[in-house]
């Protein structure tokens, strides 16, 4: 499967990420030899195999619905300069 | 200098020959008199002695340990190797980390790293690459090459790792070290900042594979906080070390001995599996016939699995911030831009490719399909036989700036190393021998939970050898 300039800017609206013109061409070909090399996979025979998502297979274990953890929120927000009142500052969403 | 071991400095405390303080302090001095050369540690300042270590009489109390700086322990800026998390001071404790406070070891400082545990060359790291002990200009390996630089060159006794595809075996192979990566959810996660949750998995360097006992009853455990935690009982891995290693059978796949591994790193492989049968080891050929597809499926899996965790990384509550946007979207494309470096972009790009719409069946859960065929192969061989062995790496440290340029060429690194986590399994790299003065290691790997046994071989050969006990020629005229 080819990828194009295109793509890359696509991929990055997707994923939030700002990439520079030359960022851009360094990737596309470097995202060439990648995609190259996970093509292999293609040739192998998956027919009736189950897909593995996890390395021991188990189910996800549900605890009891007990309050364990209580609000930090003052703790938390010490990793911002841009908490006021309990909340986040972001730039202004709506005019 | 003199590199002593976990069990030494638990003789030294015991028989009083020197006080906590003091181990404590010279190792603080190791490292202000070898970081400037080695780059092994991010952050020292944290945990000055009088503040640290609950009081405890376990038989780890007193010991000073390094930590990842992946792992966060409360108070400490935690970076994960990455300018995003700069100013990231952990507001608690990861689990391995509080598990081993509360017996009373002592963090020495947080140890560099590729940026979010993406590389094995720890070239990817924002606070510069790390230097290997044994030679300057090259790499220690990755991502965990500050914590294997670090007790390499004497700087800790003992430190924590990750190993996602080999970030705890490659570096301990290319330091000449022992590293061992446990079962998959043999430790907890939790506080362990997340990479490719479905590999990642919490385990330690050290020099020798008893020091890695006697620090792995201590950490690892179920943990209510971590649901991919095992419920498995912690053995009490000292108790297997001297056990008789007559009549295990060792599987040696005919894919790890293909003829690729140059001449001089396989007589090293060759000497250390004729001192196995010494020690009463019975060796078998095995196949793994679908470990070629491992590099591939683990460029899917993990590239996915990291597009997905690191989408919290907007900026908005921690982690670097932007001056530069006036909008919102534009605000999170330019904290990631800035915060993040080259090699976690490609692969935030990579992962969302492969999960995005019209190509999450042809990549992703094809990929999963394969690891599946992986495992299997894992778990018909260990029908067969107790453990694998081949080599850690296919070369000794490499030129720093070497591979950097190509990424293809920097994912083949973790060749041999990159199916245990795909499957799960534990396996532990230990030192062989040298080639050219750099060292070179030897890779275990057992059936899940079988931690015990790749200690036990590893000690009763390191109980004959001493390879593991090679010190680099930096470490003289110190101390």
């Amino acid at each position: 499967m080819s990828i194009d300039k295109s793509d890359i800017e696509h991929l990055c609206n997707l994923s939030k990420l700002n990439l520079d013109e030359e960022e851009q061409s360094v990737f596309l070909s470097q995202m060439q030899s990648i995609l190259k090399m996970i093509e292999e996979l293609q040739e192998v025979d998956t027919g009736e195999i189950e897909p593995m998502a996890h390395p021991l297979q188990m189910t996800q274990r549900l605890r009891n619905d007990e309050v364990t953890e209580f609000n930090e929120r003052d703790k938390f927000q010490k990793n911002t300069d841009f908490a006021e009142d309990g909340f986040y500052k972001v730039p202004k969403v709506i005019d | 200098m003199e590199r002593h071991t976990v069990k030494q400095l638990q003789n030294m405390i015991k028989d009083q020959s020197a006080s906590v303080e003091e181990i404590y302090r010279l190792y603080k001095d190791r490292i202000s008199a070898m970081n400037d050369s080695i780059n092994a540690f991010i952050s020292t300042e944290a945990n000055e002695f009088s503040s640290v270590g609950d009081q405890s009489d376990s038989e780890i109390s007193g010991v000073p340990y390094a930590v990842k700086d992946i792992f966060c322990s409360e108070g400490d800026q935690t970076t994960c190797g990455s300018k995003m998390l700069s100013d990231f001071v952990s507001p608690y404790d990861a689990t391995v980390v509080k598990n081993l406070r509360q017996k009373g070891t002592i963090i020495l400082g947080k140890t560099n790293m590729d940026e979010f545990a993406m590389g094995s060359s720890n070239e990817t790291s924002f606070y510069g690459n790390v230097n290997n002990p044994w030679d300057l200009e090259r790499t220690p390996g990755g991502s965990s090459g500050g914590s294997a630089a670090a007790v390499a060159a004497g700087m800790a006794p003992i430190a924590l790792g990750t190993d996602t595809g080999g970030s705890i075996r490659q570096p301990a192979a290319l330091t000449g070290i022992t590293g061992l990566k446990p079962t998959y959810g043999r430790c907890s996660r939790f506080g362990m900042i997340a990479f490719a949750s479905s590999l990642d998995q919490a385990g330690i360097l050290s020099i020798s594979a008893e020091d890695a006992a006697i620090f792995l009853e201590h950490m690892a455990g179920f943990d209510q906080k971590d649901s991919t935690s095992s419920m498995e009982t912690v053995p009490k891995y000292t108790e297997f070390l001297n056990n008789d290693l007559k009549g295990k059978v060792v599987g040696l796949p005919k894919e790890f001995f293909d003829g690729s591994l140059d001449s001089k790193y396989q007589d090293l492989v060759t000497d250390s599996i004729h001192e196995y049968e010494k020690l009463g080891l019975k060796f078998k050929d095995i196949s793994l016939p679908n470990i070629k597809y491992s590099v591939p499926t683990y460029y899917v899996v993990a590239p996915a699995e990291c597009s997905s965790n690191l989408a919290r990384y907007d900026g908005v509550r921690f982690g670097h911030r932007s001056t530069n946007s006036d909008d919102l979207d534009s605000f999170y494309k330019q904290n990631r831009k800035e915060g993040f470096g080259q090699e976690v972009k490609r692969r935030i790009i990579t992962g969302t490719y492969v999960l995005s719409a019209g190509y999450y069946d042809a990549y992703y859960l094809k990929a999963q399909k394969v690891r599946q065929l992986i495992n299997q192969d894992f778990l018909n061989a260990f029908k067969e036989v107790d453990v694998i062995m081949g080599p850690t790496t296919q070369q000794s440290a490499f030129k720093l700036g070497e591979k950097v340029d190509d990424p293809v060429s920097m994912y083949m690194n973790d060749i041999y190393t990159i199916s245990s986590n795909l499957s799960g399994v534990p396996a532990i790299s230990h030192p062989v021998g040298f080639v050219d003065n750099l060292p070179f290691g030897l890779q275990i790997i057992a059936p899940h939970f079988k931690e015990q046994d790749l200690l036990n071989i590893t000690h009763r050969y390191q109980m004959e050898t001493d390879w593991h006990l090679q010190t680099p020629e930096i470490c003289r005229g110190i101390d």
